[in-house]
């Protein structure tokens, strides 16, 4: 079935991003559950659809947010953490196949505050981790050095990833890390599993996102202008170790010819990129992987300046995780909506109708998202 | 001390931590279709074979990538930065993951290691890398 312009992004929220010190994480989603309905004015007795995404502790399920917001929907359901874009794919599977008509998607988290420890295993202790490979700042380094050894890559271009997204942050009010970072400071900056520095790797901080989805036909009436879905895909990479060369995650590539395939669109389509952080490495395989440079040629392409404020592909224009906040990707759709309604301020790319979201869930699953205010863009 | 310290007893993994004690590197090989398997793991995810047999390795590779924790991302590792952890190519294949011992020379992608095996417990070997 081909999604292009069926369904449509009317309302997105969020608190405040940073501590939220004794706040719960369904509370967080709650309140973000409010501000996206009060975006999109609806009430929340005119969703009939709530897919609510677990935190990393495991909490916030639909059940949970379910009961502090009071509704029974008729569609309710759960997907594991840092699954902003599967929850906005399955929103649009369940809106299109009649399950719900309008559809509140939501995260909350308080990992900051709830000092969740993010170097804990997590499952049983095997060689790597009994040697100390923990947290995902190691797999991720392992996978960039790897790419400076086959391919060149240098600090200084890597770094840029950093740096670009600092600079966009500097321009948005909600950004957690606004401090100018310039490429002297960047490469001061002590390792931390090298090749990784700290603004490479993921700040940690509370909140809450959510967002409201419905038909191409409702989202008319809505006081925003319709940010339609052009085209969604997904692919899984469960096999997980078994793969080969599984630190590279090279099924990226096979989400990235499914995407394009089914738009019709391509690189040269997309005005802004969003492209999930836990770290720095995710944005440069993808720069790769979903074509926008070639395999092993992310290290140039970066220091070209093109993913940065006044480039030609703006990346992550909120900052991302590592400079705005760690919403596990959900600002990242968040901020997609506010450039293509032209909402974004001082960072506003002149011009944005068509934002791509690409995303993973660390070694097991890419998704990608094609969004525009056109919504015939990809029919 | 919160040391991170494997079950060696897992009925999957135990003959890899026990075949470690006695200084060899053993990983599983599927009976069905032959091929090498590591992590240790049920069942084997090419053929669905759930038969196999324990083989020894030579303790020779290459390094296939490497990281520096110059920061104890967990408690375990407290006093122990900075280190080295890397991916190593067997030669017979497989890539398995360890701590590389302190060496005069920093590693690079392509050095050539040698398993040691570091007793941490009187249960525990960890199998490590010594640049040759
Ligand atoms: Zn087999």
């Amino acid at each position: 079935m081909d999604v292009a312009g069926k369904v449509a992004i009317v309302g997105i929220g969020h608190t405040v991003q940073g501590e939220l010190p004794g706040r719960s994480v369904e509370e967080n989603a709650v309140d973000a559950i409010v501000a996206a309905l009060a975006d999109a004015g609806l009430a929340k007795e005119d969703v009939d659809g709530l897919i609510a995404c677990k935190s990393a502790q495991g909490l916030g399920n639909d059940v949970a947010v379910g009961e502090l917001l009071g509704v029974n929907p008729p569609y309710a359901q759960c997907l594991d953490y840092g699954t902003c874009n599967f929850s906005l794919h399955l929103a649009v599977m369940a809106i299109l196949s009649g399950m719900a008509e309008t559809i509140v998607m939501s995260y909350g988290a308080n990992a900051r505050t709830g000092k969740v420890d993010f170097g804990a295993p997590l499952g049983g202790v095997d060689l790597a981790t009994a040697s100390g490979l923990v947290h995902i700042a190691g797999p991720a380094a392992l996978a960039l050095q790897r790419h400076k050894y086959l391919y060149g890559t240098t600090d200084e271009q890597f770094g840029w990833i950093a740096v670009g997204q600092r600079e966009w942050a500097g321009r948005n009010p909600n950004a957690i890390f606004r401090k100018p970072l310039s490429m002297a400071d960047y490469l001061a900056t002590p390792y931390l599993v090298e090749p990784l520095r700290r603004p490479d790797v993921t700040m940690i901080s509370d909140g809450g996102v959510a967002v409201v989805v419905t038909t191409a036909e409702r989202a008319r009436d809505m006081p925003h202008t319709p940010v339609y879905v052009s085209g969604i895909a997904e692919q899984s990479g469960v096999r997980g170790a078994y793969n080969p060369d599984n630190l590279l995650r090279p099924w990226l590539r096979d989400a990235a010819r499914s995407i394009w395939t089914k738009t019709g669109l391509s690189t040269s389509d997309i005005d802004v990129l969003y492209i999930q952080d836990p770290t720095a490495v995710w944005s440069l395989q993808m720069l790769e992987y979903y074509g926008f440079c070639g395999i092993g040629e992310a290290g140039p392409f970066l220091a070209e300046g093109h993913t940065r404020p006044g480039g030609r592909l703006p990346l992550n224009t909120h900052g991302g995780q590592l400079s705005e906040s760690y919403a596990w990707g959900w600002m990242h759709m968040v901020e997609a909506v506010r450039q293509l309604r032209g909402d974004a301020g001082e960072r506003q790319v002149d011009g944005a109708g068509v934002a791509m979201y690409c995303s993973s869930q660390a070694f097991s699953k890419a998704a990608a998202s094609i969004l525009s205010t056109d919504p015939a863009v990809a029919a | 001390m919160s040391a991170l310290l494997p079950d060696v007893d897992d009925p999957v993994a135990g003959p890899f931590w026990a075949a470690a004690r006695e200084g060899r590197i053993a990983v599983q090989r599927c009976l069905t279709c032959g091929r090498l398997r590591y992590p240790p793991l049920v069942g084997c995810p090419d053929c669905l074979g759930r038969t196999y047999e324990w083989r020894d390795l030579r303790p020779t590779g290459t390094v296939w990538s490497f990281a520096v924790y110059h920061r104890a991302l967990h408690a375990a590792f407290n006093g122990q930065t900075p280190y080295t952890v890397a991916v190593v190519e067997l030669d017979d294949g497989p890539r398995i993951t360890g701590r590389v011992l302190p060496g005069a020379q920093p590693v690079v992608v392509g050095d050539r290691v040698r398993a040691s095996f570091e007793s941490v417990t009187d249960e525990v070997t960890l199998i490590q890398w010594q640049l040759l």
